[in-house]
């Protein structure tokens, strides 16, 4: 039975095509392999439809053909990863921003809050043995001095840094938006090129590195949906992305995200206008993890108070700041009432260096606030908040306004400190110290804070603040063991191997030589036939 | 499992990261000195070290506060024993005017010298210590007595002045003029006399008089006043002896405690050093061989 005159020819030919678009796919392979997100392709070849011969010889073999490029790329690795990549990014910017955040009080040190609160009880002590003394009462106001601009420093470098987290909110929401928006276009192109039966290979790589990038930012849930079937016998599917149920990608339709700036203030010690991150078409949103997450609760947290998030962040700090900040002031210029009912006396109820027998205690409080104009309020202005009668003053209304970034000595003590600061226990006695002995001994109180003396509070807070940062640390380092575990198996199964493919050079090379000398021997064999053959 | 180039470089690159880090902390430690930089690096250490800072300083504190008290006490002291000095040479006068052994003229010179001895006693009362007067209770911009030996002020015996000296422990480091020089009972005592001067006005009275009997009985008066100064010499010695211990003990106190707070913050310089070392060595071998594993691939044997 004779075959057609060039089917060997086609036969070589058809070789020589698959083992060209072999090479091309070894090249493309070779090219991308840094490619970040790319996975490697594969020719899938398979002997072409053979021709049935009548004669019950069987079947004639007629080449090979490529039947498709697969991409290498397994997607339940996919989902892995972007389930874990979201705590990864959160924990990481929990870890960092709580670095910066221990920086702030930069404890231990010998320049931290302990050693200003260590220096200001030093200089009442020196008071204390030479209490009539012009150097030590202005050194006492020194160390006070010094011990209101810490707050005030702290609590401003707490604002810095709550401004700052908000402008990355802000960016952050902007990113996601526009991932959004190439992932549609994306999905657009994709779904174009495969309605006619190809894979999209190359675009659908483009479009699974963009998801990992937004995985990492905020959390999200990723997959195809099926609507039915196309004309051409495949299933019609259309990409999903959502966000906590709601799509922000739907195909080729995005919803944005917003970042609305608040009328309120979630918290009172945030500064004013946060951003809110909500759907531009006004819906609310619940972010669970992510970068996105992490600045939200190192922004927002307050350790739950006011339905804020449960994690302590900045605007926790800044709350137990106030709290130090006004509980001292008030024990220091009022007396603190012991657990049996007996009020210890406060700076107000001393008497001034200059006061003579018969006077009356000086009232005058030692640490007051700024003013609206940043300078520091008079205790006569700062006890009138609190009433008008002397024995009946509302001291949660005068100290619920100090905080602090407003935390200050007195104008009295700023201006007069030799006579003003009353640590006598009688009038014209300018040897006796039994207030100031009072004010020392509220160093050792336990009952000043809920958490003890001032200086257990101090510590109280630095090991919060030490423990959540060791936490967040562990976290990080397991989040990155496993997402590099990942990432290592989707390298195993979609990353392009040197070797491999230069194996596959070689294998291709030599089926096309091997083509390539079929063509060579069948055009002599034609050579024979036409030229030779016959006249 | 299948492995890829990129596989070899990213492990590569993540182990040389880990072991670089662990290289960087120990630097740190060594460049420091401290264990930990942050407190999350081990907030147990971080928060112990707050504490053990707080009682060193406060120590430091204590033992400034010990020096200005004996400062005060030991001219306390000195004064003190001046008038016990001046009190015994009046006693010894007396007793030379007394024994009869004395013509009228001596009594004369005797009465000048009482006079003298009467005028120093006053200065002594009014002792100053760094500007301020040293037996006048709480008023110390005040001088005790004026030149008539009557009181200028009123001190009571409540106007002690305490220094801190420990947590929870102080020590009265003043006398007061009432203890010392007035003998009655009256609270306010502005304008009295003082029981000491009282003394010798009787005294220069009775040499005045010529009388030895006179002269003679004042011994008794002398005497109660030179035991009352003694008693409160005792007192004063006593406390001293009390500040002299609590010294010893703060500074031993002083010791320990930095002792301890070094302990817990600070590195052992020859463990970090080691531990330096054994980690550059990882780190030099995990770049040695990981330079020999990523670089050769099949291209380099096909020719």
């Amino acid at each position: 039975m004779s075959s057609s005159t060039f089917f060997g020819l086609d036969i070589a030919t058809r070789g020589l095509y698959v083992a060209q678009r072999g090479l091309t796919n070894v090249n493309h392979n070779v090219d991308n392999i840094n490619t970040p997100g790319y996975s490697r392709q594969v020719l899938e070849q398979r002997a072409s439809r053979p021709i049935l011969v009548t004669n019950g010889t069987g079947m004639l073999g007629t080449g090979a053909e490529v039947v498709g490029v697969k991409r290498m790329r397994d997607e339940y690795l996919d989902v892995k990863y972007r389930s874990e990549s979201q705590y990864y990014g959160e924990w990481e910017v929990k870890y960092t921003l709580l670095e910066e955040l221990q920086a702030i009080y930069n404890e231990p040190s010998n320049s931290g809050f302990n050693t200003v609160l260590n220096e200001f009880y030093n200089s009442l002590q020196n008071l204390s043995t030479d209490p009539s003394s012009p150097a030590n009462r202005a050194a006492l106001k020194e160390k006070a001095v010094m011990l209101t601009k810490y707050f005030n420093s702290v609590a401003e470098h707490f604002e810095y840094m709550q401004n700052d987290i908000n402008e990355i909110v802000y960016a952050k929401v902007q990113e996601i938006n526009s991932l959004a928006d190439q992932i549609a276009k994306l999905n657009q192109q994709i779904y174009n090129y495969e309605v006619s039966g190809n894979v999209a290979n190359d675009l659908r790589d483009q479009r699974g590195y963009l998801v990992d990038k937004l995985s990492k930012i905020i959390n999200i849930d990723a997959y195809e949906v099926n609507y039915g079937k196309l004309p051409n016998g495949n299933d019609d599917t259309r990409f999903v992305i959502t966000i906590s149920g709601k799509a922000i990608v739907d195909h080729n339709n995005v919803s944005h995200l917003a970042a609305v700036q608040r009328d309120t203030k979630l918290n009172e010690e945030d500064i004013p206008n946060l951003y809110e991150v909500k759907w531009a078409d006004g819906n609310r949103l619940t972010i669970k993890s992510g970068e996105l997450k992490g600045y939200l609760d190192v922004r927002d947290g307050n350790d739950g108070l006011n339905g804020s998030n449960d994690f302590r962040g900045i605007p926790y700090y800044m709350r137990k700041m106030d709290e130090f900040v006004r509980t001292f002031a008030r024990t220091f210029n009022e007396g603190i009432v012991n657990s049996d009912g007996t009020k210890t006396k406060g700076h107000a109820d001393g008497y001034t260096l200059n006061s003579k027998e018969g006077d009356a205690p000086s009232g005058i409080r030692f640490f007051t606030m700024f003013d609206e104009n940043g300078k520091p309020m008079s205790s006569a202005v700062f006890t009138a908040m609190g009433g008008n009668d002397p024995n009946n003053l509302d001291y949660d209304a005068m100290y619920s306004k100090i905080t602090a970034k407003n935390f200050s000595i007195s104008l009295d003590i700023h201006n007069d400190p030799t006579n003003n600061i009353s640590i006598s226990g009688a009038p014209g006695e300018v040897g006796n110290i039994d207030v100031l002995r009072e004010l020392i001994d509220l160093r050792h109180n336990p009952y000043m804070f809920n958490e003890g003396s001032p200086e257990d509070y101090v510590k109280t807070i630095i090991s919060c603040m030490g423990v959540d940062g060791q936490l967040s640390s562990y976290y990080v380092k397991n989040q990155t063991a496993i997402i590099n575990q990942i990432e290592n198996r989707r390298e195993s199964v979609s990353g392009v191997s040197v070797n491999e493919e230069i194996g596959n050079l070689v294998r291709y090379q030599h089926a096309y030589k091997a083509a390539a000398k079929m063509i060579q021997t069948y055009s002599e064999i034609l050579d024979i036939l036409v030229n030779r053959l016959g006249i | 499992m299948r492995i890829t180039n990129n596989m070899l470089i990213n492990n590569m690159l993540s182990n040389l990261s880990r072991n670089l880090n662990r290289v960087s902390k120990y630097q740190d430690q060594l460049a420091s000195g401290k264990k930990i930089s942050l407190p999350s690096d081990d907030p147990i250490i971080a928060s112990r070290a707050l504490k053990l800072r707080t009682d060193v300083a406060e120590i430091k504190q204590f033992k400034r506060n010990v020096n200005d008290a004996s400062s005060w006490m030991e001219i306390t002291e000195t004064t003190l024993k001046q008038i016990g000095d001046v009190m015994q040479r009046v006693r010894d006068l007396t007793v030379d005017a007394a024994n009869g052994t004395d013509t009228g003229n001596d009594m004369e010179k005797t009465k000048v010298e009482i006079e003298q001895l009467k005028t120093q006693m006053i200065h002594l009362a009014n002792t100053t210590y760094s500007g301020r007067y040293i037996f006048s209770g709480f008023k110390t911009d005040k001088a005790l007595l004026n030149e008539n030996g009557e009181f200028l002020i009123n001190v009571s015996n409540d106007e002690q002045i305490f220094y801190e000296i420990g947590i929870g422990d102080d020590i009265n480091i003043n006398v007061t003029g009432k203890d010392l020089f007035y003998y009655g009972n009256e609270t306010d005592i502005t304008g009295k006399k003082s029981g000491i001067i009282e003394t010798f006005d009787q005294l220069i009275a009775a040499l005045d008089s010529g009388d030895e009997k006179a002269v003679g009985d004042m011994l008794g008066r002398i005497d109660a006043d030179i035991d009352n100064i003694l008693r409160v010499r005792a007192e004063v010695g006593a406390r001293m002896n009390r500040l002299e211990l609590t010294a010893n003990r703060l500074e031993d106190d002083n010791i320990n405690f930095t002792k301890l707070m070094s302990k817990n913050e600070d590195v052992d310089i020859a463990e970090a050093i080691m531990n330096l070392m054994n980690e550059m060595n990882v780190y030099n071998a995990s770049l040695a061989t990981g330079a020999q594993v990523i670089q050769p691939t099949l291209v380099d044997f096909l020719t």
